[in-house]
């Protein structure tokens, strides 16, 4: 996973990449038309010197990816945006679902210039939006709690 | 402060009631989100772990109340042993039932999730799955002719002209929308059916890189959401080779009919494949809710069995407790009544008893207390009673006996009470006619009865006043005899010293004043007549007149003996020395060694004694005189004169005793020995012993006389050391017979016991 934000028109945007991999029981599961869930947390705190840094903005995007049986195809739903596309093959769409780009974060207003700002993102299967009975044992077992570490970068306000 | 706190909710019905409504409120949330509700599906975790944490409170107060139990089983306190039992016994009720019932609801679980999946179903979806895409198939392949063909009619039109030729196209072939682009991706022109729709949607660069390699694509993109589109996409021929590579994309809409179809199959084969993924967890998750309600009525069931043998156990243990309260003699115990069913009047009846049981209690004590109160009033009688009583119960067995009664017969009557009253001259031959004639009058079956009754007893000669009564007991029939005797003895022994004294006294009155004038006659009829006669007259007169006056003479000594033994004595008390006035006394008796010997013991460490010394004298000259008398005829007399100190039972006293060699006394006069005109002597006044009992009783002494062992007779005197002498006679002879009674008492067993050694 890498990440950057680059400031454009007064408006920081994002690219991100993320490399989702996913184990054989989600693929089992999307295959058999259960809808998954992916969550990208973007944080952006600023840095203090003396007390814990004060977080600024917190983004959270959702996508769905699911598997249409009748035309075998696979379709990624920007919950956010509403913005649907379909892609014949599941590493197509994970790699597009992977490729964040110019993702408006944060008005530069809302920053001070000069001072040192920290951002991070993180991307996981959101379980609690699987179907209930299978979020028991999602808990509960092991190869569907994917998640990422925290990806850091910092940029000057 | 916690420990209580947690007894109390461990133990109290509302708080476990409370959690039970809550756990079943949650299990039924619980169940609705298992069904797929979207409502609880978000709740469920906090509602799975609400029900757990409520299910570990249920066993730890079930651990908590199992502790107890156990606890008090050990101990073994009242009810416990029953509390487990019933316990048990619930909680098997409950167990048993319930999981049988989970047994089978596991199985319909497992068998209806399974139900829902069948080969026919998979196979007849998938079927009409693919009968769709065949259908789609046939329609797209002729749209791509169709979009082919449209490409053709392009090829020749420069791009500045291609936006009217794509209107005319899409109307005529019914498009939805045409797109005219570069292989880049550059739009050249376009046309929608949707006026709104300004951005065409552009097909995905799979579909580009396809397109490169020389391939025509076709297929159905779900464009938006229930809604697709099959979409083509055709490279324009292009007669010009260096011309840039220029694509047209036709989005023709599926009919709605077929939409409609198509998306309903897909979502029935979305839903069956997602509920094959699903199958393993939706049985996890509904036997999960199963085993958690049944866990919890599991739970409440064991706990509602701790409750309820406590409860039920409750009043059966109160009376348990209160039955071995009563049983250890506490009658006051009264049980709290709980409840108005059998038990709460079992625990009425159980008051009802031990509080009747204390009342007759309490009356038993009182009436005895009553019953000792008199008996011993009546003890305190008896015990203060001169008079000795004897009950006897019907068959003539010795109920009581007072103290009286043990002195008077000189029997220890405490080993009779309870044995027939013959067991009374078992030991005392004595009392055998005592015993006779108290059983001939019971016999004789007379309501009441006197009489005397001689004993001869190791005292001596005793005379008794008898009386009988019959006890009056139940239904008129007498219940035993009462038999009241008295020791009158000493009163008719009193009686006959004072007819003595003034038999004595009246004859010495009556006979002193004529001896004086007939002696004085007879001395003067001698001075006259006597020269006057001649010598043989002389002589009879002489020697008649020698003997009146002789005679007269004897009879003024006897006068002057009655008069003695009749006079009211005078008793100059002074301490004295016993052994000095012997002494004085025996020093006139000595001189004749030849016929008289004196065997001389007498103890060095007397005290003092109160006493008349003149009275004292005549005492020691009757006893020697008499026992120089009765031995005079046995050649030599040997007197034995002895003096001891005697201290017994508190009693101080000088022992004198006097022994001859004589003959010894016959026994039948034994016992009236010092009564005046008893004698073996042919010689004397017969008085000399009884002045001697006189003088020893003046004296508030005792004296006896007894026969030796060999030969010849001992008569033992004793005086107590201190004592107040009652001065006037009649009181003192009262006095001295009373105190007698214990001296006498000493003396009897003693002799008793010689008797004993002799036999």
């Amino acid at each position: 996973m890498n990440a950057s934000s680059v400031l454009h028109d007064k408006v920081y945007y994002l690219n991100a990449r993320i490399d989702y991999k996913l184990s054989d029981k989600v693929i089992d599961a999307l295959q058999k038309g259960v809808p998954i869930v992916f969550k990208v947390e973007i944080e952006i705190s600023r840095v203090r010197d003396y007390i814990w840094n004060e977080t600024i903005t917190d983004l959270r995007q959702r996508y769905q990816l699911e598997y249409h049986a009748l035309t075998k195809q696979y379709i990624v739903h920007n919950i956010n945006s509403g913005s649907r596309h379909s892609f014949p093959s599941l590493n197509v769409a994970l790699s597009v679902l992977g490729t964040i780009v110019d993702l408006p974060i944060v008005d530069k207003n809302l920053l001070e210039t000069g001072q040192q700002y920290n951002a991070r993102i993180r991307a996981e299967l959101d379980i609690d939006k699987l179907p209930v009975p299978l979020r028991l044992l999602a808990y509960l077992t092991s190869g569907w709690s994917l998640s990422s570490e925290w990806f850091l970068w910092s940029f000057q306000g | 402060m916690v420990i209580p706190g947690l007894r109390r909710l461990a133990t109290g019905v509302f708080p476990i009631a409370a959690l039970f409504i809550l756990l079943l409120v949650s299990l039924y949330l619980m169940s609705a989100a298992t069904q797929n509700s979207a409502e609880f599906g978000r709740l469920y975790f906090g509602l799975l772990l609400m029900n757990m944490l409520g299910l570990i409170t249920l066993v730890t107060l079930i651990g908590i109340n199992l502790i107890r139990l156990v606890r008090q089983y050990h101990n073994q306190v009242t009810g416990s042993r029953l509390t487990v039992r019933l316990v048990i016994m619930f909680a098997l009720l409950a167990v048993a039932p319930v999981s049988v019932v989970y047994y089978f609801s596991l199985d319909f679980i497992q068998r209806g999730i399974d139900s829902w999946f069948d080969v026919k179903i998979e196979k007849a979806l998938n079927d009409a799955l693919e009968l769709s895409r065949t259908s789609l198939d046939a329609r797209k392949l002729d749209l791509l002719k169709q979009t082919e063909q449209m490409s053709r009619e392009l090829s020749q039109i420069p791009n500045e002209q291609a936006a009217p030729t794509l209107n005319d196209l899409r109307n005529h072939g019914n498009a939805f929308e045409l797109t005219l682009f570069t292989d880049n991706g550059h739009i050249i022109a376009s046309s929608s059916a949707d006026p709104s729709l300004i951005v065409p949607n552009l097909p995905g660069e799979a579909v580009l890189a396809q397109l490169k390699q020389g391939l025509n694509y076709v297929g159905i993109d779900p464009v938006r959401e229930n809604e697709l589109y099959i979409r083509a996409v055709v490279k324009i021929p292009e007669s010009d080779p260096l011309a840039v590579t220029r694509l047209l994309q036709s989005l023709y809409p599926v009919s709605d009919r077929i939409n409609i179809l198509a998306e309903s199959v897909q979502s029935s084969y979305d839903r069956y494949n997602e509920l094959t993924v699903l199958r393993d967890p939706l049985k996890f998750s509904f036997t999960l809710t199963l085993s958690l309600v049944l866990l919890l009525t599991l739970l409440m069931a064991v706990l509602a069995a701790f409750f309820s043998a406590r409860r039920f156990v409750a009043p059966i243990r109160v009376l348990a407790i209160g039955t071995r309260a009563v049983s250890a003699g506490d009658y006051g115990k009264r049980l709290p009544l709980h409840s108005n069913d059998e038990l709460g009047y079992l625990v009425q009846s159980f008051n009802d008893m031990t509080q009747k049981i204390a009342q007759a209690r309490d009356d038993a004590y009182r009436s005895q207390q009553q019953a000792e109160g008199e008996r011993a009033y009546l003890r305190a009688v008896l015990g203060r009673l001169s008079s000795g009583v004897l009950t006897l119960d019907k068959r003539c067995i010795v109920r009581t006996a007072n103290v009286a009664a043990r002195q008077i017969l000189g029997v220890d009557l405490k080993g009779c009470i309870g044995n027939p009253l013959e067991h009374i001259s078992l030991d005392h031959p004595y009392l055998a006619h005592f015993v006779e004639s108290i059983k001939g009058h019971l016999a004789g079956g007379r309501q009441e009865w006197r009489e005397e009754i001689v004993i001869f007893s190791v005292g001596g000669r005793q005379v008794l006043m008898c009386g009988g009564a019959a006890l009056p007991g139940a239904s008129g029939r007498p219940a035993g005899h009462v038999i009241v005797f008295d020791d009158v003895t000493a009163l008719v022994q009193a009686q006959r010293d004072a007819a003595w004294g003034e038999v004595a006294r009246r004859l010495a009155h009556e006979i002193k004043n004529p001896l004086t004038p007939i002696q004085l006659s007879a001395e003067r009829m001698r001075h006259k007549y006597l020269g006057l006669m001649d010598a043989k007259d002389a002589e009879v007169l002489d020697r008649a007149t020698h003997t009146i006056v002789e005679q007269v003479e004897v009879l003024k000594e006897m006068v002057k003996a009655f008069s003695e033994y009749a006079r009211s004595p005078h008793l100059k008390l002074l301490p004295l020395d016993l052994n000095t006035v012997i002494g004085e006394v025996l020093d006139l008796y000595r001189g004749d060694e030849t016929t008289t010997e004196f065997d001389i013991h007498l103890a060095s460490d007397l005290p003092r004694v109160e006493a008349d010394s003149g009275r004292l004298r005549q005492l020691l000259h009757n006893l020697i005189k008499n026992a120089i008398e009765v031995s005079h005829h046995e050649g030599v007399c040997r007197i034995k004169v002895s003096t001891q100190y005697i201290s017994d039972a508190g009693l101080e006293m000088i022992e004198l005793r006097v022994e001859d060699n004589g003959p010894g006394i016959p026994d039948e006069i034994l016992s009236h020995l010092f009564e005046p005109y008893v004698t073996t002597k042919t010689k004397g006044t017969g008085l000399g012993l009884a002045i001697v009992k006189k003088i020893v009783e003046e004296h508030g002494g005792v004296v006896w006389a007894e026969n030796l062992p060999d030969n010849g007779a001992a008569i033992t005197v004793r005086l107590p050391i201190a004592l107040t002498i009652k001065k006037s006679v009649v009181s003192g002879e009262l006095s001295s017979q009373k105190d007698n009674m214990s001296l006498r008492q000493t003396t009897a067993r003693k002799d008793s016991s010689t008797r004993r050694r002799k036999a």
